[in-house]
């Protein structure tokens, strides 16, 4: 038998390996130059793409402090946040204007990158914790402990609580059916449907207590915010991000399913747990400053792939970035541009989000994606 | 030890999915150092076994032992350390790079802050090259043709550099010439690289070929199991696969080579009718 064998083995191996390896060659070689400038290429759009990122959200920064009530020049509004020039624009740029920005740019950092996470943990491009109900339960939760009497840096606290009571109930009544996608979105649909009702009826309950905020908790806002609330959330949020950074590797593994994953030695369940865990926690604090702002998570990790590709750590990290500049984007266009006051930063990004969300839907029952 | 290095066994092992009872009452020695094949007719267990075998889904009884400890009580990412898996279907994710993909194949290799190091770039250098996927690195994976994509999966499992590599099916879905680019593969991995190779593969004749050693099931119990030459025959061929053939060796291996009877000999009707009957028709099959 070992005879037999060993000449089994060095027959076809001389016969079939080297002519493999030469037709592998010979069919890529024509292809090789422009496919390996093509990895430099994406490279090269993600640098861009941060960099474009970062001078818009500077250039955002500083026009949302410079403008307002009282208009004043760039130059002066940025010595005023840090302290110098007339004790009227420090309190003007320090505690109304600067808490302001930095609660959308915490809130869209959040949202982007949940919206990245879960939209790779499930695999479907329409999972964000606005459509899924989680910023409806973080909402829920503030609100609760608002009506309660808490002191606003609780206000995180309520808002993980709550968001972690949506993914349960999301849990409970979608599990029987593998975690399917269209099931999936319309539990989650019914979830936050549900979980507004109940932040309505906290509203109409506790209307001394939540009279200030109650737009903040219906559509999403972030005007009025304080130190103390930004301050709260935004503690959390650095460390939550830099964990999905960390985390971002395990993600890749369950990209390759539950079998190959496994083999790799990640356990999956557990892992699968811990990240939805953390882009609940994202989404939570970003709902603890901003409330149930939707479109921004739906989106973002859709513009971050169109631009860079595939996902990889660089694409979770631009996903923040594009989340901060569109929700203050978005914030400068509600608080300065449109001729209706008082308008919550909610109100427009619904507005992108509605037909955003249809045209998604509408892709993924279309016969090309269904056949894939 | 070198002898029974990276020999996987199992103890009267039992696999369940849910109430049903895929895999039974096992004992199984797959010899280290070795390319075993293990084969059977459709839903005998065969995937399942290797699910058992790889940690992937645990026994409802019996135990399977990695060089005599119980790989269900060794970490996950120890056993990925010693243990490579290619399952059936693997997932390719959207647009990912064949280099990108292989890179994956270092998770167990990785701790949780590492940075990428050197030896995890020559270990995904040497998969690629071995592979013969190197000039396919910046390829997005779901463009590939099925044989080029099953290497890039093969490298994957490579480049997480472990000892004992087992492949659920590698062959399926392929043609023939990619079939043997495979195989062929994997032989070569066995005999330069000294990797154990546990595979499940449905063509008997290409088991014999490749196989050091052959494990066959019947509805989840083992029929037979040992070096191919002496277990194929075709006494196991009719009780395993209900198929009457002659067991040939093949003309180019000397290796078992299954030859089915004719349809009419299997029919049971004297091999002289079938003959007329093929005359008659110009063939051997008539849609009757």
């Amino acid at each position: 038998m070992s005879t037999t064998k060993g000449g089994s083995m060095s027959a076809t191996k001389s016969g079939s390996a080297s002519a493999t390896k030469d037709d592998s060659m010979s069919a890529t070689t024509v292809a090789v130059r422009p496919k390996s400038t093509a990895r430099a290429r994406v490279r090269r759009r993600v640098t861009l793409f941060a960099t474009t990122g970062l001078l818009a959200l500077f250039a955002l920064l500083t026009l949302s402090l410079t403008t307002g009530e009282i208009p004043m020049p760039a130059g002066t509004a940025l010595r005023a946040l840090i302290g110098l020039g007339d004790p009227g624009d420090v309190l003007v740029v320090q505690e109304f204007r600067a808490p302001r920005s930095v609660a959308a740019i915490v809130a869209g950092a959040g949202l982007g990158a949940a919206g990245c996470v879960l939209q790779r943990l499930f695999r479907n491009p329409l999972a964000s914790p606005d459509v899924m109900g989680i910023t409806g339960g973080a909402s829920l939760g503030a609100v609760a402990l608002i009506a309660a009497g808490a002191s606003p840096t609780l206000i995180p606290v309520g808002a993980l609580g709550g968001g972690l009571l949506a993914a349960l109930l999301l849990g409970v009544f979608a599990w029987g059916s593998g975690l399917a996608v269209t099931r999936l979105v319309l539990t989650g649909l019914a979830v936050q449907a549900g979980l507004a009702a109940a932040v309505n009826l906290m509203i109409v309950r506790f209307p001394a207590e939540l009279a200030g905020s109650a737009l903040q908790w219906t559509t999403g806002s972030v005007y009025g915010r304080t130190w103390a609330e930004v301050w709260g959330a935004g503690g959390a949020m650095v460390p939550a991000l830099a964990t999905a950074l960390v985390m971002n590797r395990q993600l890749a593994v369950l990209d390759l399913g539950d079998d190959s994953a496994g083999a790799l030695g990640l356990r999956t369940s557990s892992a699968r747990l811990r990240l939805l865990v953390l882009a609940v926690v994202l989404a939570s604090l970003a709902a603890a400053l901003a409330g149930p702002v939707t479109f921004v998570a739906l989106a973002v990790p859709h513009i971050v792939r169109f631009v860079t590709g595939p996902p990889t750590a660089a694409s979770l990290a631009l996903a923040g970035l594009t989340g901060a500049v569109l929700l203050l984007a978005s914030d400068l266009v509600v608080h300065h541009l449109l001729p209706i006051e008082g308008l919550p930063v909610g109100a427009v990004t619904a507005t992108l989000g509605a037909p955003w969300l249809l045209i998604l839907m509408l892709r993924q029952s279309s016969p090309v994606q269904r056949s894939q | 030890m070198t002898a029974t290095a990276n020999q996987l066994s199992t103890q009267g092992l039992d696999l369940r999915y849910g109430d049903r009872l895929v895999v039974g009452e096992l004992d199984l020695t797959l010899p280290g150092g070795a390319v075993t094949a293990i084969v059977g007719p459709n839903a005998c267990g065969k995937s399942t076994l290797l699910r058992g075998l790889s940690r992937l889904l645990a026994p409802a009884a019996g135990t399977v032992t990695l060089d005599g400890s119980d790989i269900h009580r060794m970490s996950a990412r120890t056993l990925a350390l010693r243990m490579g898996l290619l399952p059936q279907q693997p997932v390719t994710p959207e647009a990912i790079t064949v280099e990108a993909l292989v890179r994956l194949g270092r998770y167990p290799h990785q701790r949780l802050l590492s940075p990428w190091s050197a030896a995890d770039q020559k270990a995904v250098d040497e998969a690629l090259e071995r592979t013969g996927t190197a000039a396919l690195r910046d390829h997005p994976v779901d463009r590939l043709s099925g044989g080029q994509r099953q290497r890039a999966w093969i490298a994957l499992a490579l480049a997480q550099d472990t000892e004992l590599l087992l492949l659920d099916e590698p062959t399926t879905f392929l043609d023939l010439r990619h079939q043997l680019d495979v195989l062929d593969l994997v032989a070569a991995l066995h005999a330069e690289a000294g990797r154990t190779v546990v595979m499940v593969l449905h063509d008997l004749g290409q088991a014999a070929r490749y196989a050091d050693h052959m494990v066959v099931l019947k509805d989840g119990r083992l029929a037979a199991a040992g070096a191919p030459a002496d277990v194929l025959d075709a006494e196991l061929v009719k009780s395993v696969f209900d198929v009457d053939c002659r067991v040939i060796p093949d003309p180019e291996t000397g290796t078992p080579l299954v030859v089915p009877m004719s349809r009419g000999a299997r029919r049971g009707r004297e091999p002289e009718r079938a003959e007329a009957r093929r005359a008659e028709h110009g063939r051997g099959l008539d849609p009757g």
